[in-house]
């Protein structure tokens, strides 16, 4: 159980930065969850923690030890792979037995540790059959086991529900995170899905093309995204983002744009500027006849207890969220107000949030 | 099932004819009467099946086995040498060869010119092979014709593996990493394991190769028994040039024989050789 802290970590192939500059700790028996769209270099960083890519610059510590030049096999981690990588040639006991077999264990002590995992893992009846022969689901398992038959102190996940269908992913959440919290491993958890990062981490780190743009706990992630990426990111249906300018009006302050207007009460603004206004989907809601904003039904999406509805202000598209079922058809008129202490603004420039809420 | 038009099944139909006829023509002539066989127009359906030539194709060979080491002496120099040949060259240099060329040194262009190096005429290589099994002073012996044979089976069945070891996942090899093996251990317990078919394809082929060599047979092992060894082909030439009569029933016979082992092979390991040759033409 080893905390993993990264220094400064940059990570070139060729002329391609894929890492750039990455700090980050990992508490010891922490769930971290490493989060961001293909190319952003999550999967990248995690290899590098296992040892598999050679370090450009920077240092990665696992416990005490810097780890940079150590082969993967002297680092003590485990690791389970998007497609699971069981050896295809053998039985599923002796996969789960080969890394305790190049380490010279005796036989009897091999089965035990074995039959221990597996029990755990509940895959005891499938030890015998070799990994064509079982289920995906169950494939991930054996993965899973023979990752922690040797009792790593870091546990790496390369996307590892990606490969099951929907119902199995659910269900392999559940699991994985309770097992996690059994054995108390140090995890890495490397996903593109989000609801997969809120739903198991402890923390999230969000990256976007080699950097990391925020490392939360997942609801903060959700409240107070850092910059328009992270709050694009996170969250589905994705947060609305429409583009325009906060100016002063009198003692308050308005956004506005060729579209739309409203009112955003007092701001720490200095002056007039160019922003990202940012809106969850729950922070907007139909409004009554002669207030609000006029808007028309784009689309309509039952998901039985919300329901989501696209509106169109002028060029400006919205999603907003209702609950139950909605009569709101497609093409028809209605009208919407906003939240206001849902609303986030970002700099146009550098996409930053800017904390200006608040009196 | 995919469909073909009747065009593309007659072309098939054809180019099968095309490849089956010598087979066909050889066996129907170990079946032919002398008479028939010299017929013309030539006869394609013997009146008349016989099978001494059989029996006389074994008396050749039984001739041979009463002034020599075993019962069939020739047949038994070819297995050696081509088993021998065929798996040194697979297991000790073109595997190895291969892994490394695919994993380290990642070099397409590499594996291609060891391929079109295999496409060069054997005979530009007879001079320089004779002189050198000369001087290592295995002439007219098993060694001399493994080495030479093992010039051209390696680079093939390194050309052939590269494809099977290209298509090995990455990841079981990295699992295999993490799990704490060696690069040896993960070439030698995982990957070698995993292109199995590409082993057996290679196997099969080179083994072939051998068996029906004649060209460097001819010059590397020219002594015939009981001094030298020799292989089962140049026998049969050898057979045509010394004797006035040619039996070409008997020969026949004898060819059938000797093309069983190769025959037997090809067609057990039919899918191995199918999908060794297309991976490796896609993946060259």
């Amino acid at each position: 159980m080893s905390e993993v802290v990264i220094e400064n970590l940059t990570k070139k192939f060729g002329k391609t930065v894929v890492l750039d500059h990455v700090d980050l700790k990992i508490d010891a028996k922490e769930y971290f969850v490493l989060l961001g769209p293909s190319g952003s270099g999550k999967t990248t960083l995690l290899r590098l923690i296992a040892g598999l890519e050679d370090v450009t610059d920077g240092s990665i510590y696992i416990g005490e030890k810097k780890v940079n030049d150590l082969l993967p096999k002297e680092r003590n981690i485990a690791m389970v792979f998007q497609n699971y990588a069981l050896y295809p040639h053998l039985n599923v006991f002796d996969n789960i037995a080969l890394p305790l077999r190049v380490r010279g264990w005796s036989k009897d002590k091999i089965r035990h540790k074995v039959r221990d995992v597996s029990e755990r893992l509940h895959i005891l009846s499938l030890l015998e059959k070799r990994p064509k022969q079982i289920s995906g689901g169950e494939q991930q398992r054996a993965a899973l086991a023979r990752a922690l038959v040797r009792d790593p102190t870091v546990f790496l996940l390369d996307e590892p529900l990606s490969n099951l269908d929907a119902k199995l992913r659910v269900e392999a959440r559940a699991f994985l995170k309770k097992l996690q919290k059994e054995l108390g491993i140090t995890t890495i958890f490397v996903t593109h899905d989000q609801a997969e990062a809120t739903t198991m981490a402890t923390k999230v780190a969000v990256l976007n093309r080699g950097t990391i743009t925020q490392v939360d706990d997942p609801y903060e992630l959700y409240i107070r995204p850092n910059d328009v990426f992270t709050a694009g990111f996170i969250g589905s249906p994705a947060m609305n983002l429409v583009r325009g300018t906060a100016k002063r009006v009198g003692a308050e302050w308005e956004f506005f744009n060729e579209d739309l207007k409203l009112g955003l009460g007092n701001l720490k603004l200095d002056a007039e500027r160019g922003v990202s206004m940012g809106i969850r989907p729950e922070h907007i809601r139909l409004a009554r006849d002669g207030e609000g904003l006029g808007c028309t039904v784009s689309n309509v999406e039952p998901l039985g207890s919300i329901t989501y509805v696209t509106v169109n202000v002028g060029k400006t598209s919205l999603v907003i969220q209702l609950f139950g079922k909605s009569d709101l058809e497609t093409g028809s008129s209605t009208r919407i107000e906003f939240d206001k202490d849902g609303i986030l603004l970002f700099g146009d420039d550098d996409g930053k949030r800017l904390d200006v809420t608040g009196t | 099932m995919k469909k073909f038009s009747i065009a593309v099944i007659m072309l098939l139909t054809l180019i099968s004819l095309v490849y089956l006829f010598p087979l066909y023509w050889t066996l129907v002539t170990a079946l032919k009467t002398s008479g028939e066989i010299f017929s013309r127009p030539p006869v394609f359906f013997p009146s008349q099946i016989i099978f001494s030539n059989f029996y006389i194709s074994l008396n050749i060979f039984g001739a041979v086995s009463q002034t020599a080491i075993g019962s069939v002496p020739w047949l038994i120099d070819s297995t050696i040498i081509a088993v021998l040949a065929t798996l040194v060259s697979t297991f000790l240099i073109a595997a190895p060869a291969a892994y490394s060329l695919v994993r380290y040194l990642r070099s397409v262009w590499l594996g291609r010119l060891i391929l079109f190096m295999t496409m060069i005429p054997g005979a530009v290589f007879i001079v320089p092979f004779f002189l050198m099994v000369a001087k290592m002073n295995l002439l007219n012996t098993w060694w001399g014709l493994i080495i030479v044979y093992i010039s051209f089976t390696a680079p093939f069945a390194t050309w052939l593996l590269m494809g099977f070891f290209n298509d090995v996942p990455k990841s079981v090899e990295e699992a295999a990493q993490i799990d704490g093996l060696s690069p040896y251990q993960i070439f030698y317990k995982v990957s070698l394991r995993l292109v199995r078919p590409g082993i057996i394809a290679a196997i099969i082929l080179n083994f072939i190769l051998c068996w029906n060599e004649l060209l460097y047979a001819l010059v590397i092992t020219y002594s015939p028994f009981p001094s030298g060894s020799q292989t089962v082909p140049l026998f049969l030439t050898s057979f045509i040039i010394i004797e006035k009569n040619f039996a070409w029933g008997g020969l026949a016979a004898a060819g059938i024989f000797t093309m069983l082992p190769t025959l037997i092979l090809g067609i057990y390991a039919q899918r191995y050789l199918v999908r060794g040759l297309t991976m490796g033409s896609v993946k060259g």
